[in-house]
């Protein structure tokens, strides 16, 4: 099987997948007792207005029948309109997705660009100083709640240090460049606007830690321990005899297996973030698909809550492809067509 | 010594990171330089605008989305400051009504013109009034309510429109639901451009505005920002500031931290917690107002054991009404027992009920419940910022001490209004907000219901409640049509007397509304319907 087959099967068989996450979510988020037409017009609308709108948002079909309309929209690129916005949700996560990408992306480099030297160090300093601390910031990453990390980093780098600028993603005398990708990164640099790009990246930092602080400590401790099994191998202890340098022996023979695990865990931490972004949003003020979609679930907004959903699932799924895909890269023989 | 090496250079990996990280410290260089340009006058409020769903006037129908559309739109008459008892003058100059009572006449103010240039005229008023009845969005009912209807309104000239209502109705109540935000007045000429496929531009509404008043929408940047630019050419004069920038910050914390270092100044959402530490700031003050809200135990009243109006009454003399005030709500409400808020004309001040143990438990035994009973409180965690999970546990502890047993439920609040509708609560912890300054919207809420079954068309809280009482509904009714302002009062006096002592509700508080402004902003003045004015708002730099 060549490496083309492989990824078109895989891709196959993410239909399948994402079939499955949208007939679980749409009959999870209907079966609440709760009717998102009352939400939406309150208490006070009189009864022949509610039966108007749920007859307007299709609520009045047969739940199959639901459904279905929406598979057949769906399957026509057709997400349907957003109750809480009124637009399209196609159109809406355009808008919040970018945010969000790039929160997550930027949290998963800075937890691998700081978690594998880390890890490293902790392994190679087995119990000693180096290793005690590294162990014990994994262990407060792991356990540390987000919105609670957030808050307190925010209230002592923001509110009291004025070391890091205030939660959202520029800050407030700062105009916005013009919309084209949506990702203020790019977007700034596209409108030639230095200031908003760094003060954009400024204001990307406290958020991107705290949502990747979790990761962070994650693969800190999976790539310690797998380098850890690795330096045990016999194969170590052979290029040791050699008479190699110990960089040439753990950058070339030990990391690269290590890192197997370790990658892993990075491809299922992403996908992670980006369910993890909903409290990170909200602390930050960050307008990312997170707090779109918890938007969306307090609304009851049908639609968004599939689209939501369905977005991030193709996002989790790619990342996985490309880790499998990695795996090749790193260890020839999981290569595809090998 | 090459292993010392080797983590040398994984330790140079490391500083080539906070490398990086320096860089990025150049912002500060450049936001530095940024702050140097001379700006226009910006207020910057910190608002939870999640819940909006459109700023078209004829939909929008949340808080925030009503505080925004007051400052873009004009309707024809409006408050003034934070009077709630008088209609005043706004685009119409002046109007009457016929003997019938039904036919009204507005006379328009002559030479006002929308930005786009088009006059203010009596095609533009019909034109915006159509579009809310065809519409038919959320709000549109208050409009509705009154018959109004294409055929049912008239041009007289340029400048005077007649409407033709359904009924005999009081000047109050036409009168306030006028000054709605869904009776705003919008450009016809700029609307019908914008058009798709015959919706009155609907679409292009949603997050564009075509109104007469103090701001234009400049910009909506959903999960971002609101961004209304002064309308320097507004009728009443140029507004205090430039721009009024509405960030949408959902927490509250990072709202307070905001006002306090600076960055914005106004949180709109802070919670009593967060308002009672900023007492102490010299910086920052606390603008209050009573809000017509109210917030009521409700009872259902079609079965044991609160079909009985002693077990009602029972639980009425049980509450510790200062407790909840006073210990949960720090101040962010008034007490209050009777069903029409302070401010809107027919309140009713009367405030019998606080805690008496002895006299809820003898009328307890009375109705047969010597021993108390089993009951269920429902209710969401928190309502508008309210914690009501806290005073479900106070209430709980309070009607413990006359034997009643409360089992508390959590629900969301979308779930707990579908049940409600369908009038399967035992027991809930609600909330009214009048739509209108007028005390029909309340007044029809918790006391006009004849028949507890389905057909009942309204189905409001004292049918949700499964409380029907004929006498109260028809001085509802009588009042909503009585052109005498005396005997109107003396109508709703006979009715709030009545609901209190007999009714399916234990009055809990009315909201009081505090927002934290910083002490550089000036003339800004909470609005009890939150229709804030921001024209008047200045802001020394």
């Amino acid at each position: 099987m060549n490496l083309l087959t492989y990824v078109i099967r895989r891709l196959c068989l993410m239909i399948l997948v994402l079939f499955g996450v949208l007939v679980i979510t749409f009959f999870v988020s209907h079966v609440i007792p709760a009717d998102p037409v009352t939400a939406a017009l309150g208490s006070q609308a009189p009864a022949y207005l509610i039966e108007k709108v749920r007859h307007e948002w299709g609520l009045d079909l047969p739940l199959q029948e639901q459904f279905f309309n929406y598979l057949w929209n769906a399957l026509h690129g057709d997400l349907g309109i957003s109750i809480r916005t009124s637009r399209p949700v196609a159109e809406d996560l355009l808008q919040y997705f970018p945010a969000t990408i790039e929160l997550s992306t930027a949290a998963i480099i800075l937890a691998v660009a700081l978690s594998i030297p880390l890890g490293i160090i902790s392994a190679v300093r087995r119990n000693k100083l180096a290793d005690h601390i590294t162990r014990i910031f994994s262990i407060f990453g792991i356990s540390m709640p987000v919105f609670w990390l957030g808050l307190l980093l925010l209230a002592a780098l923001y509110f009291k240090l004025r070391l890091m600028p205030s939660p959202g993603q520029l800050s407030f005398q700062i105009v916005p460049p013009p919309r084209v990708t949506g990702f203020l990164s790019i977007d700034s640099l596209l409108a030639g606007d230095l200031n908003a790009f760094f003060n954009y990246l400024s204001h990307l930092i406290l958020p991107a830690f705290v949502l990747g602080f979790a990761s962070l400590a994650s693969i800190t401790r999976i790539t310690r321990s797998s380098m850890l099994e690795v330096l045990r191998q016999d194969y170590i202890r052979t290029a040791r005899a050699k008479g190699l340098s110990s960089r040439v022996v753990i950058n070339r023979h030990a990391l690269k297996n290590a890192l197997i695990p370790t990658t892993t865990v990075i491809g299922l931490r992403y996908g992670s973030l980006l369910e993890g972004a909903v409290l990170t949003e909200t602390i930050f003020a960050w307008p990312g698909v997170g707090q779109y979609a918890v938007g969306a679930i307090l609304f009851l907004d049908f639609p968004a809550i599939m689209g939501s959903v369905l977005a991030i699932a193709v996002v989790y799924s790619i990342a996985n492809l490309i880790v499998d895909l990695v795996y090749g890269f790193l260890d020839p023989r999981m290569r595809v067509g090998d | 010594m090459s292993k010392r090496k080797a983590i040398t250079k994984l330790q140079s990996v490391l500083i080539a990171v906070v490398l990086i990280a320096i860089i990025i410290g150049a912002y500060f260089y450049y936001a530095s330089q940024s702050a140097q340009v001379q700006k226009p006058v910006t207020l910057v409020i910190a608002m939870d605008t999640s819940s909006i769903v459109s700023l078209d006037p004829a939909k929008a129908y949340e808080f925030e989305g009503i505080v925004i559309n007051n400052n873009v739109y004009n309707r024809l008459v409006g408050f003034k400051g934070i009077d709630y008892s008088t209609v005043y003058p706004e685009l119409a100059d002046s109007w009457n009504v016929a003997s019938d009572g039904v036919t009204w006449t507005f006379n328009l103010k002559h030479g006002l013109s929308f930005p786009s240039g088009t006059p203010i005229n009596a095609a533009a008023v019909i034109y915006s009034f159509q579009r809310v009845v065809q519409l038919q969005q959320p709000p549109s009912w208050v409009i509705t309510q009154f018959g109004i209807k294409s055929d049912t309104m008239k041009a007289l000239d340029d400048y005077t429109v007649q409407f033709k209502l359904n009924a005999p109705y009081a000047k109050g109540l036409f009168l306030s639901c006028l000054a709605f935000p869904v009776a705003s007045i919008v450009d016809p000429t700029v609307v019908k451009a914008h058009e798709t496929n015959g919706d009155m531009g609907a679409a292009w509404l949603l997050d564009h505005s075509a109104g007469s008043g103090a701001f234009t929408l400049a910009k909506w940047q959903r999960g971002t920002e609101i961004v209304l630019n002064a309308n320097k050419n507004y009728w009443k004069g140029k507004p205090g500031v430039d721009i009024i920038d509405i960030k949408e910050i959902k927490e509250t914390l990072d709202q307070r931290m905001l006002l306090e270092r600076g960055d914005i100044d106004i949180a709109w959402n802070l919670l009593p917690d967060q308002l009672a530490a900023l007492k102490d700031n010299k910086d920052i003050s606390i603008v209050s107002s009573p809000a017509f809200q109210v917030f009521y135990l409700g009872m259902n009243a079609g079965s044991k054991p609160f079909n009985d109006p002693r077990v009602r009454n029972a639980v009425r003399w049980a509450i510790d009404y200062n407790g909840i005030i006073n210990n949960i709500l720090k101040g962010a409400a008034i007490g209050l027992q009777t069903i029409i808020p302070k401010g809107i004309a027919g309140y009713n001040p009367q405030t019998p009920f606080t805690q008496d143990i002895a006299k809820a438990k003898s009328l307890l035994a009375d109705a047969g419940y010597p021993n108390g009973f089993s009951v269920q409180l429902t209710t969401p965690a928190s309502l508008s910022g309210a914690p009501t999970a806290d005073i479900a546990a106070k209430i709980k502890s309070d009607l413990a001490k006359v034997g009643i047993d409360v089992q508390i439920q959590l629900i969301t609040y979308a779930e707990l209004l579908t049940k409600y509708r369908a009038q399967s609560l035992q027991m809930v912890i609600g909330r009214w907000g009048s739509d209108y300054a007028d005390p029909n919207s309340n007044a029809a809420a918790f006391a006009l219901c004849r028949t507890t079954s389905s057909s009942d068309t309204a189905k409001q809280l004292a049918w949700r409640n499964v409380y029907a009482n004929n006498a109260t509904s028809d001085l509802v009714v009588q009042a909503s049509r009585e052109l005498d302002d005396t005997k109107r009062l003396d109508d709703y006096k006979q009715i709030t007397g009545i609901i209190l002592n007999d009714g399916p509700f234990a009055m809990l508080y009315q909201l009081v509304i505090q927002r934290a402004v910083r002490n550089s902003v000036k003339g800004f003045i909470v609005s009890p319907l939150t229709l804030e004015d921001f024209s008047t708002i200045t802001k020394q730099t």
